[in-house]
């Protein structure tokens, strides 16, 4: 195995991808990348618009197939269970171009998707008038709401919010059912430098209450900076390089790929 | 092999005629977005023109021209101007429901202008029909054969000199590749479109001309059969490929001629054959690059806007009616958090001032319906309540979760059918019978389900009409089930002193059947699979990340409304004494959905108002001129037009009205929120209309 990469200081391994490959017809957009997340870490993927980090996401969270490779989470191999099984297990994820669920307000996104992790069959309870939301349920999304400051939100339809709350919404939907993983793609994206810094507030905060393990999509360098332990480079499907922030900002080879710095 | 060829060289014209209208079904789905169910309908009505010319004393030639080259194109580009072109980024629902309607309607609305079906043979356009003129081998070849063989040849010759040497041909290629790309390189992509509706409307007119003479007849249920095999014709073109939607056509003309030589005679071949169009739909629909299905715009194309958060234009049905107040939540909990009148929030079905005024108009019918209603009136009402029932089940499959199902008349004769042989056979109570009926009709919507949901959209929606004509064929005429033409007859309930069989009784007991589906489809909406549902319409994509079993949850919900179309059924067919395949034949299905689309899919009021007008119109129609029998058809399928406007429903624009005169004081008061003043909050520098996020 090639130490990019590798296996972070501490912490059992969470996450573990091996040799992730992804062809879109001649174009290769992974091309055998390895990642790790050690529990309660928080992993950066940077690179430039193209790198495969969308693609990497899509294949460690099933909505691809990948050609080839292998992704164990929590000690199981994942890479042919279906998204939502994924999702039961404990990831949770959001989305660069935002998914919410149109017409429902936001107590009832965090609400879905707190009953959807436990993955009961709620059919016949919902037939014996039996299927309505348990107090713990409402109670953590309570939580989740005071967390992310959107308590008064909580009645209001998402599509009359603004982007900054919409995307906190994601955020909280994807913080439901305690996941132990937090995939975030491009949390940041169009938010404004007060959103964002909000944004890294929450996230710091979840960490350190839940010890959610982080993997982070993000062009915002400084967002990066203030929440992830270690950064993966990825640059044309390739792991160009990985380490703590400072390690990997200095590798000339990133200032070229990533930076376009000539040195 | 001499066999083989014996068999199939009869089978080509009718491969000829499925490969026209394959290709244009791909031509006008390519280049404009619709897959047009219409087409049927567009073939009859030319068919209907030619054999009235010709009837009329016209040569056959200008009969022809008039038919094929007038009629047609004027009636393709009358729907693209006044419909087509509006919904091309419409949800499938949206695009769907207006080409159903009119493939009911338009049918109809011909008959009615021609006066009378013909009474002639119809023609071929060239020669005798009838007359074998050369041999090919063993194989006599009739002058219908050689006509179809001959237009089909010039048609494909034309076609591939217009698209290979033609610039309007090369821009149409370019359209069918990509519409957007091509009006990025400055093509008007709305003319070519045009053309390419001209075009392939031509040829549903010629397929219809030529067709024609296969039956004895004109019937509008043999375009219906045509527009099927053609639908599966495009499944193997991918609904994409010309070549391969033509070379489909003729396999499928061909295969279905070797499948019905090699069989042995009787009702397997006879089922057998037309049930290829189903088995090639479910072979080849999950090849098709399903993504592009719904949205043909989506593949190599910027992804398309509808649908997106604050995009304009056409939205979802379902996007429309929640924003009309419907939003989905949990009382209590807002009611704790202050943040929300709990008036605006319970469940699917919102409350509305004008919800007292129904309760007091369902209450003095039902009343009236009990005490001095006559008898005909009363049996009129009793149907309506019984369509009520299976009008729900597609409240509870299209309204919540906005899959198009195109067999749930099936299910309801299915349930009629199981109730009634159990009764006649074994003596099984009627009640018990509908029971079953409902239970045998969800195990069959499960094995239905199992390998057509993971298609949704426009593919399931094929898929389903595809298995109901399925059904028609094989299921309905065997003596265990359907028993063909003849039918099967139901009891009225009654048991020792308990008796159903008068008429008031009978009322009641339908009620309460209405009552429990009712029930239950109120229960799944406000519960928390319903709020499942709504997360799965909002963004399936997130709803699977959150966890749903998405594929499983519509499995269960189909066969919950297959079971509930089954009881209907065999309340209707216990009401009515017996029941036979013509009650709910496959072109039923797409009535009930028009109908229901047309009055309002999302709520249970809609399901029961849509059953009791559909009844009475019914009812209404027999006392004019044998001439508008299909005037429900025309009226509700016309209707549809307006169904892009309003997905919601017709009662809802009522009920919004009806509330902006009775209850503008109170719903003003309901919307304004203190606690929550909606721009207090919102950013003052990202907000407006989002683009998706950066890229």
């Amino acid at each position: 195995m090639s130490p990019v990469g590798g296996p972070a200081q501490g912490g059992e391994e969470l996450l573990l991808a091996r040799g992730i490959t992804k062809q879109f017809g001649g174009i290769v957009a992974l091309d055998g990348v390895d990642l790790t997340v050690a529990a309660g870490e928080a992993v950066g993927v940077i690179g430039p618009n193209g790198a495969g980090k969308t693609t990497l996401f899509n294949c460690l969270f099933g909505l691809e197939q990948p050609d080839d490779g292998t992704v164990v989470f929590d000690g199981r191999r994942i890479d042919r269970l279906p998204v939502w099984k994924r999702s039961r297990m404990g990831i949770g994820r959001t989305f660069q171009r935002m998914q919410l669920f149109d017409g429902m307000t936001v107590a009832d996104h965090l609400l879905v998707a707190e009953q959807a992790a436990s993955g009961t069959v709620r059919i016949w309870r919902d037939l014996l008038h039996r299927g309505g939301p348990t107090p713990a349920e409402l109670h953590h999304v309570e939580e989740v709401l005071e967390l992310l400051g959107i308590v008064q939100l909580a009645g209001r339809p998402v599509e009359t919010l603004d982007l900054g709350h919409a995307r906190l919404v994601e955020l909280g939907r994807a913080m439901m059912g305690t996941p132990r993983l937090l995939m975030l793609d491009e949390p940041s994206s169009g938010l404004d430098a007060d959103d964002t810094a909000r944004l890294s507030g929450i996230l710091g905060a979840t960490r350190r209450s839940t010890g959610v393990a982080l993997l982070l999509v993000e062009h915002d360098l400084a967002l990066v900076e203030s929440i992830v332990d270690r950064l993966v480079v990825l640059n044309f499907g390739k792991v160009l390089a990985s380490g703590t922030v400072a390690e990997v900002l200095a590798e000339p080879e990133v200032r070229r790929a990533y930076l376009g710095v000539t040195s | 092999m001499n066999q083989f060829v014996n068999y199939a060289v009869p089978g080509v014209p009718f491969g000829c005629v499925f490969a026209l209208m394959s290709v244009g079904l791909v031509l006008t789905y390519k280049a404009s977005g619709v897959f047009n169910l219409a087409f049927g309908a567009q073939a009859f009505v030319s068919a209907l023109a030619f054999v009235a010319l010709v009837q009329d004393g016209w040569p056959r030639w200008a009969a022809v021209l008039i038919a094929v080259a007038v009629i047609g194109p004027f009636v393709g580009v009358v729907l693209d101007r006044l419909l087509f072109r509006r919904i091309r980024t419409a949800s499938p629902l949206v695009k769907l429901v207006p080409s159903l309607g009119l493939l009911v309607a338009l049918p109809q609305v011909a008959l009615i202008i021609a006066g009378s079906t013909p009474t002639i043979p119809p023609p071929a356009i060239v020669g005798d029909a009838q007359r074998v003129y050369l041999h090919l081998g063993s194989v006599p070849l009739s002058g219908l054969e050689l006509s179809i063989a001959a237009s089909t040849v010039i048609v494909v010759g034309v076609l591939i000199v217009l698209f290979r040497f033609t610039p309007v041909g090369l821009e149409m290629r370019a359209v069918v590749e990509s519409p957007r790309m091509t009006e990025l390189a400055g093509v008007n992509a709305g003319r070519v479109s045009a053309f390419a509706w001209i075009l392939s409307s031509m040829m549903a007119a010629l397929a219809g001309v030529l067709l024609a003479p296969l039956y004895s007849q004109l019937d509008p249920q043999n375009f219906t059969v045509l527009l099927v095999w053609g639908v599966a014709g495009a499944v193997i073109g991918r609904f994409a490929s010309l070549p391969l939607a033509l070379i489909g056509g003729l396999a499928l003309g061909v295969g279905q001629q070797v499948i019905a030589g090699y069989m042995p005679a009787g009702v397997i071949a006879n089922g057998l054959r037309p049930s290829l169009p189903f088995v090639v739909l479910l072979v080849f629909l999950p090849l098709a690059r399903l993504r592009q299905l719904d949205d043909p715009l989506s593949g190599c194309d910027p992804p398309s806007t509808a649908g997106e958060r604050g995009a304009v234009g056409y939205r979802s049905a379902s996007t429309v009616a929640s924003s009309e107040g419907t939003v989905h939540s949990v009382g209590v909990w807002h009611q704790r958090l202050g943040s929300v009148p709990p008036g605006r929030m319970v469940g699917v079905f919102t409350r509305r001032p004008t919800a007292t005024l129904s309760w007091a108009v369902a209450l003095v019918t039902v009343v009236s319906a009990l005490t001095w209603v006559p008898a005909d009136w009363l049996l009129t009402m009793n149907q309506g309540v019984a369509f009520a029932i299976i009008f729900l089940s597609l409240t509870l499959l299209t309204g919540m979760t906005g899959q198009i199902s195109l067999c749930q008349a099936t299910f309801a004769g299915l349930g009629g059918f199981v109730a009634g042989q159990l009764a006649n056979q074994f003596g099984l109570p009627i009640v018990l019978g509908m029971v079953a009926g409902g239970l045998l009709a969800a195990v069959l919507g499960v094995l239905v389900a199992l390998p057509t949901l993971r298609l949704a959209g426009l593919p399931l929606a094929l898929a389903t009409l595809a298995f109901a004509l399925l059904a028609d064929n094989i299921l309905f005429p065997n003596s265990w089930i359907g028993n063909g033409a003849s039918g099967v007859t139901l009891p009225r309930p009654s048991a020792g002193p308990v008796s159903f069989v008068a008429a008031r009784p009978f009322f009641l007991l339908s009620l309460i059947v209405l009552a429990v589906a009712a029930g239950v489809v109120k229960l799944v909406g406000d519960g928390t699979m319903g709020r499942y549902l709504s997360a799965v319409r909002g963004s399936e994509l997130a709803a699977t990340s959150v966890g749903i079993d998405v594929y499983r949850l519509r499995v269960l919900v189909f066969a919950l409304s297959a079971a509930l179309a089954g009881v209907g059924g065999a309340l209707f067919g216990s009401l009515e004494g017996s029941l036979s395949a013509n009650d709910f034949g496959y072109q039923i299905s797409a009535v009930l959905l028009v109908v229901v689309a047309i009055v309002g899919l999302r709520s249970i009021t809609g399901a029961v108002v849509a059953g009791v007008v559909y009844a009475t119109l019914q009812v209404a129609v027999t006392s004019l001129p044998t001439r508008f029998a299909g005037l429900v058809a025309v009226l509700f399928g016309l209707a549809t037009l307006s169904y892009t406007r309003h997905p919601e429903g017709f009662l809802d624009v009522l009920s919004g009205k009806a509330q902006g005169l009775i209850g503008v004081r109170r719903s003003r008061g309901l919307q304004r929120d203190p606690a929550d003043p909606p721009s207090a909050e919102s950013s003052p520098v990202v907000s407006g209309p989002v683009s998706g996020g950066a890229v």
